[in-house]
């Protein structure tokens, strides 16, 4: 198959770059510098990368909780953590894994990368981005700094009623843990509603769906995900939230409440969630694997129906959270069947990376190992997630290590694994530096290794009868041997992860100098220049086909928009099938009202958490916050 | 490389209104609070299913009158806000301001009556799931009439100066859509609070 | 909870300093299983228990299968390109033959034998037929479990803790409560797990296949003492264990000799407003019925054994044994434990 696109047009004007015109493009889109400017910047990048870092920056903390963990189960009997700080630990180290790294690590990557591989300048709410951002910021921080004074919440990372209750849990835990966990969701929200009319509104002329990059579909569908299951966590969180600021009685059975709403609420939302996490990094697989094997990936169409598929089975699931609670077996065994089913689109996806794979050409870069990691750990758990599915065998398993085993399999194997590989693909562009390979496979080995030597013992260790969530265990049930395997294993993981983390810092100075496209790939992002200017495209491209970049270099030229003003934000809107050009978008600059409006915003979620009036003085203050950063600026402009 | 230009958006509209982002995403944004209205509906099923009684013994379904006036006045407001916006779409600033107000006055009357509501509700939320589910729905409900008020009072505001014409209309088409959903949202959560108890 | 959670694990006893030798005993263990395996389902003691043990072999062979599978399609695919001839891909049809049957057949299959085995099970496993031959209500407490022996009107026979005794080869019906939050009954080599959810009454139905003494344990994160919510299951003949049942059922002997007599004294005035003694003013419901305490072979939710020495030492301070349990540590004076100890070893 031929790259070329027969629809390049041989008789259209050449555009040449104007110096005085890319001067007044980037004086237009420069985002403003300063301790106050810090708060001010709209541009996706630049909230894209606040994402991640600081998504990364949870992950190492709620890591080193993980590590933490281990140290106390290596010897039975230990006293290294009381039981109360042991379960705020584990608590924290699942929600903040979660909640604060997982999902807004992928929002972060969608957000950088997402617009500049649809050829587009920024996103279409540059300001509630932002928004996001900071609520983001501020929830995470006052959610993990509840470790560090006591507070934490103790009741797991999803927080069953009755447990949760005032009764049970009369600290303030739970209610940062509900009210946190709302704050982070609207976060996760904002970005989804962006990412959605994004991505279905601003992509370059000529992107129709069936051209636009795997890693873009996985974005869409995980922000629909978002869009239809965040909402029922929200609800459950309100609920809670209300049952111990003001006596509802939703949970109180003895007043007529129902402890099994709030599972079927969480899982309703809990379900989705994990795949919301796994999606987007399968798109990152998708990417890596076209780049790296140098050609077209094998089956882009089974590889589309495949995620919107897993999106759409996976709301239909979140029963076999809960099979050990006595629900009558007809119903079960449906969600058994649908839980199993889910096994074909992932399968589908396996088989078409590896056809993909065979008998290519392939660079064994950095990127390109982690992502074959992912296919050994990522089977591995798929596999025991299969297996969870029947129902009796779960009965045995559930709410044992074997089922932490399956989470972390899929959980670090299928996410973690690729959006490390994400970070070495695209840290280039980003920071217009290369990471240095050495470390990087250093880094991999041990993290593949020490993740098997962590994580595969506690199979057996389920089958055996150990419980999760104990913070400790009576000496002779033969857990001993295999605890303390996994523990070293985790120190080994731990070193793997440093490395990456260490090679991120130190690459930053010291990197080789990567060029616009170090790695020969084929989409948007990589016309760009390293780290890409404010503007991020000079011109916005003209899209002929599913490898633009390919195409421009084998044909030896490229079609572009013109006709953007470079004095103010402007960006071409696209029919949502075709991506024909319809109008232009106007976008705000810089502004500081998105981090008023969040402070505002979580002044209320903070304050709930003393008194419910907060409720409603938090949503009026971020009410008139939000009219106040809407407002059209005098004079009207009349264009 | 040989750059050429195939698209030239010079000429293009800046506002567009209905294909502009912004009513997507207020569209998408419907989409989450309709979720949430959903959750709300099942929660309140799922307990009603739950339960011996429904209401509690001794407890009357909530009386039906002035509700079903609430519905009338909703709807109603709908059809005044849509007369607003055929009226900014023929630059008729008369008949936008007129819609507008008429609008914020059927919804201020529904504010008034709910309140009057929830004061006669016999229960509180703290008695049982019942009155909880039921309390919550309100205020929910109630909460999001207030900030559509506030919303086209705003709009209203930049109407009177002269915002908006046919070209400008953006907030207008926007603040329309949500007020659609707010107010026909009333219909599920009239039909689960006071029919469900009745005919269930 | 009112808990006051110490600082302190359990007994603060085996450190860091035994973890090098575990970790060279690691490996060893990896092959072969040291534990005696009296809580694992790899061990099944039940036809329950047997069929779910049968069907994680099969799982884990056929997984086993799939991964060699995908890896070495990997592992081939990538050596192929590794020459110096160039890219040598899979024809088109190839192509969609190795993701239709990789990623479509096989899977479809292998839902297809989940399924199926799954229902299959699920009805052996989840079989009551009527009526049983013993009922027993298990309710999770914060953290021990009360069992109430009951006859087959509902009649209440006994009630004891922590030790549930059972008839071998007999159909037992375990109805599963909680007043407070939710806890789940398991014990792995009988069967799997069931929850215990305020407000509900969930059944769990087994025959135990083999006399022998089994751990269960509480696998519902329930608060602080989640960890240490043990007990056992004691499977015996049924002769045996109708004499045991009908020694549950009376109550306490009086007690022998002056000082086990002061002992009682001492029981009533510190122990009774929690523990039950049956046949003595020892009404309490908050802690577990003592009535038959010395019969019993471990002490707190199968967390220690139940010797003198252990036993006077979680009278004195049950918080660095269980730290936030619900009892509070008592400093008996010498001879008021002693006799307080004469006493509850009497309670056969
Ligand atoms: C990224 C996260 C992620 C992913 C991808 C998955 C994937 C799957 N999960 Fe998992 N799951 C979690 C995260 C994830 N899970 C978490 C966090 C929990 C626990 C929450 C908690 O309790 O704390 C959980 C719990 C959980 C349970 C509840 C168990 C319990 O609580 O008792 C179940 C039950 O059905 C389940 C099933 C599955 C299934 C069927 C898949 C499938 O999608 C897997 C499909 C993939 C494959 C099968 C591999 C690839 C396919 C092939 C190579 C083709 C060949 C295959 C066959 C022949 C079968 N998961
Ligand atoms: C994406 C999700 C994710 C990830 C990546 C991890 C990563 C790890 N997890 Fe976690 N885990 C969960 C999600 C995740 N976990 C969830 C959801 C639960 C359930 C919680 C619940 O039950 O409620 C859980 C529970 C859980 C348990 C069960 C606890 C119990 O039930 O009692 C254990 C035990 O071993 C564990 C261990 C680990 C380890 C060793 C890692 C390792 O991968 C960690 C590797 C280490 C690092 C990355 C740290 C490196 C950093 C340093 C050494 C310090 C440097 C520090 C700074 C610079 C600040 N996790
Ligand atoms: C405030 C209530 C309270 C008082 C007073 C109290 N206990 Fe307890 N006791 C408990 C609770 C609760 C448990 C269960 C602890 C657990 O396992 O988590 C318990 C457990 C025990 C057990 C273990 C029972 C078993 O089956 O494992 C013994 C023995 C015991 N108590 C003896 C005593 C004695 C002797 C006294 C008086 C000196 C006493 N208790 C006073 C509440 C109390
Ligand atoms: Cu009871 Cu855990
Ligand atoms: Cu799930």
């Amino acid at each position: 198959m031929t790259l070329t696109d027969r629809t390049f047009d041989p008789g259209a004007p050449a555009v040449r770059d104007d110096p005085e015109e890319t001067r007044r493009l980037e004086e237009t889109w420069r985002s403003p510098s300063g301790p106050v400017g810090w708060f001010m910047p709209v541009n996706q990048r630049i909230i894209g990368r606040r994402f991640i870092v600081t998504a990364f920056v949870f992950f190492l903390l709620a890591g080193a909780l993980g590590l933490l963990i281990r140290l106390q189960l290596a010897v039975p009997e230990n006293s290294l953590l009381g039981p109360e700080l042991y379960n705020q630990i584990v608590t924290t180290h699942g929600t903040t894994m979660m909640f604060l790294f997982a999902i807004p690590v992928v929002e972060g990557f969608a957000i950088f990368m997402a617009p500049m591989m649809i050829g587009s300048r920024d996103m279409a709410f540059p300001r509630l981005n932002a928004f996001g951002y900071y609520v983001y910021l501020i929830g995470g921080v006052a959610f993990f700094g509840s470790l560090f004074v006591g507070l934490a919440p103790a009741a797991g990372w999803f927080n069953y009623v009755p447990l949760a209750n005032k009764e049970f849990s009369p600290g303030l835990g739970v209610g940062i843990w509900t009210t946190m966990i709302t704050f982070i969701e609207v976060s996760a929200l904002t970005a989804a509603v962006e990412l959605i009319v994004t991505i279905l509104k601003l992509r370059a002329p000529g992107m129709s769906l069936n051209r636009m990059p795997l890693f873009v579909w996985s974005v869409l569908v995980m922000a629909f995900m978002i869009l239809f299951a965040m909402p029922t966590i929200i609800v459950a969180s309100l609920l809670l939230i209300l049952d111990r600021l003001v006596d509802t009685k939703f949970f109180i059975v003895e007043a007529g409440g129902e402890p099994l709403l709030w599972q079927h609420l969480f899982w309703f939302f809990g379900h989705p969630e994990v795949y919301i996490i796994l999606v987007p990094a399968l798109g990152v697989i998708s990417s890596v694997i076209t780049t790296f094997t140098g050609r077209p990936i094998f089956g882009y169409t089974a590889l589309v129906v495949s995620l919107v598929a897993t999106g759409f089975i996976s709301f239909g699931l979140w029963v076999h959270h809960m099979f050990a609670t006595g629900l009558p077996q007809l119903g079960l065994s449906f969600f058994m069947a649908a839980s199993a089913m889910i096994a074909i689109p992932n399968g589908v996806q396996v088989f078409c990376w590896l056809a993909s794979l065979w008998g290519a050409k392939i660079r064994l870069a950095t990127p390109m190992l982690w992502v074959l990691g992912f296919f050994v750990i990522f089977v591995i758990g798929g596999l025991t997630g299969v297996m969870v599915a029947s129902i009796p065998f779960d009965l045995q398993v559930h709410g044992t290590f074997f089922l932490v085993a399956h989470f972390h399999y899929v959980l670090i194997g299928g996410a973690v694994f690729p959006l490390i590989g994400g970070l070495y693909y695209w840290y280039p562009k980003m920071t217009g530096r290369l990471m240095s390979e050495r470390l990087g496979k250093w880094s991999f080995w041990l993290a593949f290794l020490g993740f098997n030597l962590t994580f595969f013992p506690m199979h057996q260790l389920g089958m055996e009868g150990m419980p999760r969530r104990i913070y400790t265990y009576i000496d002779g049930l033969g857990w001993e041997g295999m605890n303390l395997l996994a523990t070293a294993g985790s120190v080994v993981l731990a070193l793997g992860f440093l490395l990456t983390a260490f090679n991120f810092w130190v690459s930053m100075r010291r990197g080789r100098p990567a060029g616009d496209d170090p790695w020969g790939a084929p989409t948007l992002e990589w016309r760009t220049s390293s780290p890409p200017a404010p503007y991020n495209h000079r011109h916005v491209a003209v899209v002929h086909g599913r490898y633009p970049l390919w195409q421009e270099r084998e044909a030896g030229r490229r079609e572009v928009v013109i006709g953007l003003r470079s004095d103010r934000r402007e960006m071409v809107v696209t029919s949502i099938l075709d991506a024909e050009p319809q109008s232009v978008q106007v976008l705000p600059g810089p502004t500081i009202w998105p981090f008023v409006s969040a402070v505002a915003a979580s002044t209320g979620f903070i304050g709930i958490l003393v008194s419910p009036i907060f409720f409603v003085i938090g949503f009026f203050l971020a009410f008139f916050s939000f009219v106040g950063w809407l407002w059209p600026r005098r004079p009207w402009r009349e264009d | 490389m040989d750059t050429r230009s195939t698209v030239d958006v010079a000429g293009f509209s800046r506002f567009a209104a209905n294909r502009h982002p912004l009513w997507w995403g207020v569209l998408w944004l419907i989409m989450i609070e309709l979720t949430v209205v959903s959750a709300f509906i099942v929660s309140y099923f799922y307990l009603m299913r739950s339960a011996e009684a429904w209401p509690p013994a001794g407890i009357e379904p909530p009386p039906l009158l002035w509700p079903s006036v609430n519905l009338a006045l909703l709807l109603a407001s709908m059809v005044t806000m849509w007369w607003a916006s055929w009226g900014l779409n023929r630059d008729n600033r008369a008949v936008l301001i007129a819609g507008l107000s008429l609008s914020l006055l059927f919804h201020c009357t529904v504010l008034a009556l709910r309140w009057r509501e929830m004061q006669l509700f016999g229960f509180k939320w703290s008695d049982h799931a019942y009155g909880s589910i039921v309390w919550t729905i309100t205020g929910f409900h109630f909460t999001h009439i207030a900030s559509a008020i506030v919303g086209t009072a705003v709009v209203l505001v930049l109407a009177i100066r002269g915002y908006f014409n046919p070209e400008r209309q953006l907030a207008v088409v926007v603040d329309t859509l949500y007020w659609y959903f707010v107010s026909a949202a009333w219909v599920p959560f009239y039909l689960t609070l006071y029919w469900a108890p009745r005919l269930l | 909870m009112t808990a006051t959670p110490s600082p302190f694990g359990p007994s603060g006893r085996r450190r860091t300093a035994q973890a090098a030798a575990r970790l060279a005993a690691a490996g060893a263990l990896l092959a072969g299983c040291a534990s005696d395996g009296s809580q694992s389902a790899l061990n099944p003691k039940s036809p329950d228990a047997a069929l779910i043990a049968q069907l994680w072999w099969w799982f884990l062979g056929v997984s086993a299968v799939v991964l060699a599978v995908v890896v070495l399609v990997l592992a081939v695919g990538l050596l192929r390109g590794r020459g110096a001839q160039g890219a040598r891909p899979l024809p088109e049809s190839r192509r969609w033959a190795l993701v239709v049957s990789g990623g479509i057949v096989a899977p479809a299959v292998a839902i297809l034998g989940i399924v199926v085995s799954g229902l299959w099970i699920g009805r052996e496993t989840g079989a009551r037929p009527t009526p049983p031959d013993v009922t027993v209500e298990v309710a999770g407490k914060l953290w021990w479990w009360e069992v109430r022996y009951r006859d087959a009107q509902g009649g209440l026979i006994a009630t004891t803790a922590n030790e549930i005794h059972l008839p071998v080869g007999r159909m037992v019906r375990l109805l599963l409560l909680s007043d407070n939050v939710i806890h789940s009954f398991w014990v792995p080599n009988l069967d799997g797990k069931t929850d215990m959810i305020p407000g509900q009454v969930n059944e769990l139905w087994f025959a135990p296949g083999e006399a022998g003494t089994y751990r269960g344990q509480c696998a519902e994160l329930c608060g602080v003492q989640h960890a240490l919510m043990g007990f056992l299951v004691v499977a015996t003949e049924p002769a045996e264990f109708e004499a045991w049942l009908a020694h549950q059922a009376r109550p306490a002997a009086e007690p022998e000799g002056a000082l086990a007599r002061r002992g009682r004294e001492v029981f009533q005035q510190s122990c009774a407003r929690c523990h039950t003694v049956r046949g003595t003013a020892a009404r309490g419901g908050q802690g577990p019925d003592l009535t038959h305490l010395a019969g019993r072979r471990t002490l707190a939710a199968a967390t220690i054994p139940n010797t003198r020495g252990h036993l006077g030492g979680w009278i004195a301070d049950p918080q660095s044994i269980k730290p936030g349990n619900l009892m509070p540590g008592f400093a008996l004076d010498p001879p008021d434990l002693h006799a307080l100890l004469a006493y509850l070893e009497q309670l056969e």
